[in-house]
């Protein structure tokens, strides 16, 4: 497990009463924000039938699991089982929870406990998350290592990309882009980011 | 020598759509083909004639040395009832998976909302379970479940009664409260035909009293509940149904699921099953 | 308005979602197109010659192309989800009712072949259905990124009904829809308009309804 902090989404992207599935270290997570805004990193499976808990839906400060209802407090222990209402669940019924924290505009999820805090990413804006079929060749964009992200310019925006690499060589690319930008520059800088995935995956075709 | 798995008997065509280009399809893992040949229809594979049967709207082949009839579906013969065929789902998930998922009520709620289930009617009350070893069949019994719209001829909410009856490893039954003719039992069953031990085709079929419903819209009412379970049964881990306890974790409305494992268990029946937690 | 109609298909559920939202009533005649392959039979191809659904018939109208019928409703029950507002916002409208045709040639053919043993190129449909899916996130973002939460604009039109279904059921043929953030922001205010209806394969948002009463959430 690595000891430390993976990027898995914007935090933009992960609104109140949403739950995503991410991938970190191979292993599947469920991502969800509560009512208050709350951030949580889980198991993708709930315990009673292995139904991945990504497809669920949060209530208040609760997920609850799709299949049958039952609903997991932020702890990850189960709190309501909807068949048996009356019935107080077992404590050994319970998600297990994982490490995950925001800062900069970006989700972060760490399977052991992270030796350093995530980059600084002081006066970038978030523009888009995305999936490449193809491993990130940092060199082919143009862009360069600097203080824990790839920085360098698209579409003449200046970027920071952090990776988040995927199983079988595929990767979500997190790119945050100059705050100072005009909202049409930074479609354009959207559109670099589609430059840079297709010559990724062409490269490897 | 026996093979509890080769010797049961599997759906492999629906005979109202078995056209004269017959049907290339699988049976655990290897090519089958059902054929028409003269008036009769044939099952080869391998260039061996399976035994096979026409029974239930269905086409069923067994891979093996059958040990067994075909069970038996008394309802099927009785005069008044509809025959609905309603056609193949294929599923990407064990054929095991989609049998449980059949014998489950709890999910009601939450996957066929305003249909078969919905909140606040949550609760599975306590029902009866048992292996009926002169038939070697599971059977649930006294199941109660508050519907919205239990049937397609259901005009309002109703407290339905079910019966489950699970008579070969990849074949549930249900019985229900049927509502136009009270004293009998509408009877629904899911055929499941493995393809591989994570893949599947559902053959959802029906004997129906409702002289009313077009055929087009029972079919459509049975398509409608099956596909609202296909995205929870193809995104449930592991892919495989486990067999052991400690992977999953039943409570009291998950008897049937509890016996329906236990029985595959000692019937030694594991194609699509995982037998040891992982 | 008559619609032909089967539960299974994204491009009749447009319709009949569109009627949900706008208060539309619609008469509703069952196709058997599986098993029964009825939108082959006579009858059927008396009604429309290409035997595909849906078909709306009104009056002396027959249309028999789901861009069409979405437009003849709009037009009827709900002129506002034509997006008018603008002459962007109309072109944009137009671009995506005929982009949706994309949808139904890619996702459409792979879900009908992983669900139904339809024939179809399972890889090529994929791989167009995944470029689909690109183009509406590329779009979602740069719409986004000017201001507007929908396809069309700053609010739902024909543009966002056309594209949601086959954009949430993309995984019944096999093609994932994890990789897509703003698609997946953009399907839930949809599903949260007032007066939604799902279909198989797409749920509704159940966090949208209370906990039960007499629980602490």
């Amino acid at each position: 497990m690595l000891p430390y902090w993976t990027p898995v989404a914007l935090s933009r992207d992960l609104a109140p009463l949403v739950v995503m599935p991410v991938v970190v270290d191979g292993a599947e997570l469920a991502l969800w924000r509560s009512a208050s805004g709350r951030i949580a990193a889980w198991a993708d499976r709930c315990p009673h039938r292995g139904m991945r808990l990504s497809h669920g839906f949060v209530r208040g400060e609760a997920l609850s699991c799709i299949y049958h209802g039952w609903s997991y407090a932020q702890s990850g222990q189960c709190q309501r089982i909807p068949a048996h209402p009356d019935l107080e669940p077992p404590e050994a019924i319970r998600v297990p929870v994982h490490r995950a924290m925001e800062s900069g505009g970006v989700i972060w999820v760490a399977l052991a406990e992270p030796a350093a805090l995530p980059p600084a990413l002081a006066g970038l804006v978030p523009l888009r998350s995305v999936t490449l079929d193809a491993p990130f060749d940092p060199a082919a964009a143009g862009l360069a290592e600097s203080g824990g992200a790839w920085r360098g310019t698209l579409a003449g925006v200046a970027v920071a990309v952090l990776v988040q690499p995927l199983p079988e060589n595929r990767c979500v690319l997190h790119v945050l882009a100059d705050g100072a930008a005009t909202p049409a520059a930074l479609v354009d800088a959207s559109r670099g980011v589609e430059t840079l995935r297709r010559q990724a995956e062409e490269a490897l075709a | 020598m026996t093979d509890p798995i080769r010797d049961e008997w599997y759906p492999v065509a629906l005979v109202s759509q078995l056209g004269p280009e017959g049907r290339d399809t699988r049976l655990l893992g290897e090519p089958v083909r059902v054929a028409w040949h003269g008036g009769a229809i044939t099952v080869t594979s391998g260039g061996r004639s399976l035994p096979s049967q026409q029974r239930y709207g269905h086409v069923w082949a067994c891979p093996g040395t059958p040990q067994r009839p075909l069970f038996d579906i008394p309802e099927a013969d009785q005069p008044g009832r509809r025959l609905v065929d309603v056609g193949l789902v294929r599923v990407k998930c064990s054929p095991l998976r989609a049998v449980e998922n059949f014998l489950d009520i709890a999910h009601f709620p939450f996957v066929h909302t305003d249909i078969l289930g919905a909140e606040p009617h949550t609760e599975v009350g306590r029902y009866d379970v048992a292996i009926r070893e002169e038939v070697d069949e599971v059977w649930a019994t006294k199941v109660h479940f508050y519907q919205p719209q239990a049937a397609k001829s259901a005009a309002g909410g109703i407290t339905t009664e079910y019966m489950y009856r699970v008579p070969a490893p990849t074949v549930s039954i249900l019985y229900k409260t049927c509502p136009p003719r009270p004293g009998e039992w509408d009877v629904i069953t899911l055929f499941v035909q493995p393809l591989d031990e994570e893949l599947c085709e559902v053959w959802p079929w029906m004997a129906l009293f409702d002289d009313d419903t077009p055929m087009t819209d029972l079919i459509h009412f049975q398509q409608t509940i099956f596909l609202q379970d296909r995205s929870i049964l193809e995104n449930q881990l592991p892919h495989r149904l486990p067999l052991d306890p400690g992977l999953e974790i039943p409570t009291r409305a998950d008897l049937t699921s509890v016996a329906y494992r236990r029985w595959l268990k000692r019937r030694g029946y594991t194609y699509g099953a995982q037998l040891v937690a992982a | 308005m008559i619609l032909y109609d089967y539960v299974l298909s994204p491009d009749c559920y447009k319709i009949r979602l569109l009627a949900a939202l706008t208060g539309a009533k619609l008469t509703l005649r069952a196709v058997d197109f599986h098993p029964g392959g009825e939108h082959r039979s006579p009858a059927f191809l008396a009604i429309n010659p290409a035997g595909t659904i849906p078909v709306m018939q009104d009056a002396s109208l027959t249309l028999t192309d789901s861009a069409a019928i979405l437009t003849y409703v709009a037009a009827r029950s709900g002129p506002a989800w034509l997006g008018d507002d603008t002459p962007e916002m109309r072109a944009r409208v137009a671009l995506w009712l005929a982009f949706a045709q994309r949808l139904s040639a890619s996702i459409g053919k792979a879900r009908t072949h992983d669900m139904l043993q339809k024939p179809a190129d399972i890889v090529a449909c994929r791989k167009a259905g995944v470029q689909c899916l690109r183009e509406i996130e590329a779009a979602l973002v740069e719409r986004h990124l000017m201001g507007d939460a929908f396809l069309a604009g700053n609010r739902p039109t024909l543009a966002d009904i056309a594209c949601f279904p086959h954009s949430m059921l993309a995984p019944d043929g096999g093609i994932s829809v994890d990789a897509y953030p703003a698609i997946r922001l953009w399907t839930r205010a949809i599903r949260a308009l007032p007066g939604f209806v799902e279909m198989p394969g797409i749920h509704r948002l159940h966090d949208l309804k209370p906990e039960p009463a007499g629980v602490q959430a």
